[in-house]
């Protein structure tokens, strides 16, 4: 077999084992989770019916999706309002194309690393994906034609730009600590050392102050509560999406889950040491599937925890997410990159 | 002919992105339209930064340029509510003609004086070379000591940008 | 086309290609410039030639092997950004005070 073959080989087996394993296995689930999560915080059963503990409920909710009638509203930008929430899934769905989700493992006398696309920019390709996500939420507010989705678009996009920049200098640090933008090599950092002897070298504990930032600028780029504003259904309707039905809003809701399952897999990476655990250094088939393991886990954690902030806090009105994004984080983020600075040059970490 | 191999095609095909699309970008009455065609173009124009060895550069016209600066001309162009250039009585089809004659004329004089002139006939490189597979560090130890002036005279000039732009769209209560 | 310097890799894609791309849509970008009436549309063609010159620059940066070419293209397009946030609020300002953007209408120095 030629080695361009058996690379294109290896590169599509690891596309379709990533893309089958989120869209098939967590997206459906997670919207159970979801629902199921909201009744119990809310001291209710939450979907029992379709199923067995209401397990089927995201396929009664997908065929739902594509049963319903299609509409556009009349004097809408036809052309736009179709590419809108495709020009949000698109993006969604590449993120993880760089995501590291395991350590290398040797099969059929190649080592392969278990990420889709070990591109030396790294979290640059992700940010680029976040800026081209704007786009769809304000094209899906103006081409509605209606004043609240145009409101919700508008605000929705702003929102997500101001959180983009505490977001991306909370990272820098990162990559400052690393020493590459290489995702990869940001894991095999954490997993390299201890901090302070006997904390493992997990971002979270020297650049706290950044994984704080991040987590909360996560919340507000992937449009979740408390921040957000577009589906506010008491002030603006339903924000960016309120003229989408049926397929189309079916995908503006898959967006949404997928940025959500990207968010978390970057904070398990970037902050938490991604597929690695301390302490534990198995090798071959046996260190690859515990690693894919450990990397579900700990995204797994940060899926929770996004549903279970989203059924506990009450939103934040827009003004004071504007205040916090560029007077608190932005100061905030910058004072994190300087003390991590001169940790890097005093050789601390 | 050089070989075909999968940068031609792919050179090819993003060429052929980034004029169709700059055309379009040109010919469109909407303006919204516009700033959607030139995304278009940037992305063209991204895969051929990554051809030509700078994956910093072609992030950076995704996330800068094409995710930054056109939403900020698409935020404009919603704030203002512009709709289509509306056919005038005095359109001035000599004007017109004219200005579309001096684009072509010297698209092609451009063209043919940029294929014509030689490389300087120096033996190396004056500058830093291009590391080949992995060139941020470079980059990023080329910005901060050759060009560290520019790179402060670079914050500052944002730094005025963005305080002459409050003043300039701040609303007058008079 | 001489070809690159010794000493370069050599690129699977000939340079003069890429230079007649660049060309072209500063010619493209030329023509918007001059045919468009919308002042915003004119400020895009602008972006656009501003935009050829950088794959220019990244062409000769790659020919000569030089990384030189691609700090400049980095600067270009920070004081592009900052150029068009002024640029935009000049046209705001404009708007507000004619209620229009078409740069036929603007013309307030014509005797």
């Amino acid at each position: 077999m030629s080695p361009a073959l058996a690379a294109a080989l290896e590169g599509a087996a690891k596309i379709a084992f990533v893309w089958g394993v989120v869209l098939g296995a967590v997206l459906p689930n997670l919207i159970w989770v979801e629902r199921r999560m909201a009744g119990l915080i809310q001291d209710r059963p939450g979907p029992n019916r379709v199923g067995p503990f209401g397990l089927f409920q995201a396929i009664a909710d997908i065929l739902k999706m594509f049963m319903k009638e299609d509409v556009v509203p009349m004097y809408a930008d036809r052309l736009l309002h179709t590419i809108a929430p495709l020009i949000l899934l698109v993006p969604a769905m590449s993120t993880f194309a760089v995501i590291p989700f395991g350590s290398s493992i040797r099969l059929f006398d190649r080592d392969i690393s278990l990420v889709v696309a070990d591109v030396n920019i790294g979290i640059l390709y992700v940010f680029a994906l976040t800026s081209i996500g704007i786009y769809g939420l304000v094209l899906a507010g103006w081409a509605s034609n209606n004043k609240f989705a145009l409101m919700g678009g508008l605000r929705s996009s702003a929102q997500v730009i101001s959180y983009e920049l505490a977001m991306g200098i909370a990272a820098i640090s990162v990559f400052l600590a690393a020493g590459s933008l290489r995702l990869t090599k940001v894991v095999e950092y954490q997993a390299s050392g201890t901090f302070l002897g006997f904390l493992p070298l997990w971002n979270c504990f020297p650049q706290a102050l950044g994984c704080m930032i991040f987590v909360v600028s996560a919340f507000a780029e992937t449009n979740r509560l408390p921040f957000d504003h577009p589906e506010a259904e008491a002030e603006l309707v339903a924000g960016y999406h309120t003229e989408y039905s049926a397929f189309r809003f079916g995908m503006f809701f898959m967006a949404e889950y997928l940025n959500l399952i990207a968010a978390s897999a970057m904070m398990a990476t970037l902050y938490f040491g991604g597929w690695s655990l301390p302490g534990l250094h198995l090798t071959g088939i046996p260190g690859g599937v515990v690693s894919i393991a450990v990397f579900a886990a700990k995204t797994g954690f940060f899926i929770f925890l996004f549903v279970w902030v989203r059924w506990t806090l009450p939103r934040f009105r827009f003004d004071q997410l504007m205040n916090l994004g560029w007077k608190v984080f932005l100061p905030l983020a910058l004072l994190n990159l300087i003390v991590t600075g001169a940790l890097v040059l005093w050789g601390v970490i | 002919m050089p070989a075909l191999s999968g940068e031609l095609v792919v050179f090819g095909f993003a060429s052929l992105l980034v004029l169709a699309f700059a055309l379009l970008m040109v010919v469109q009455k909407t303006p919204v339209r516009s700033v959607l065609s030139l995304v278009v173009t940037f992305f063209g124009l991204s895969v051929l930064a990554i051809l030509l060895a700078a994956p910093f550069i072609a992030a950076l016209q995704i996330f800068v340029y094409a995710g930054a600066i056109l939403v900020l001309f698409l935020f404009v162009i919603m704030l203002l509510n512009l709709k289509e250039e509306a056919a005038d009585k005095d359109d001035r089809p000599v004007q017109r003609t004219l200005g579309l004659l001096v684009a072509l004329a010297l698209g092609g004089l451009l063209a043919g004086a940029t294929l014509r002139a030689p490389l300087p006939p120096r033996g190396t490189p004056t500058g830093t070379p291009i590391p080949m597979p992995d060139e941020i560090p470079a980059l990023g130890r080329l910005l901060f000591s050759d060009y560290l002036l520019a790179f402060e005279v670079l914050s500052l000039l944002l730094l005025v940008a963005a305080v002459g732009a409050l003043l300039l769209s701040k609303r007058r209560f008079e | 086309m001489t070809g690159v310097l010794p000493g370069v890799a050599p690129m699977a894609v000939p340079p003069g290609a890429f230079l007649v791309v660049a060309t072209l849509l500063f010619a493209i970008g030329l023509a918007g410039a001059l045919l468009k009436r919308n002042a915003l549309s004119i400020f895009l063609s602008i972006e656009l030639m501003m935009n050829a010159v950088n794959l220019l620059f990244l062409t000769y940066a790659r020919m000569r092997g030089d990384l030189a070419g691609q700090m400049i293209v980095f600067f270009v397009i920070a004081v592009a950004a900052a150029e068009a946030a002024v640029g935009l609020a000049i046209f705001v300002a404009l708007f507000r005070a004619h209620r229009t953007v078409d740069v036929d209408k603007i013309a307030l120095l014509k005797w």
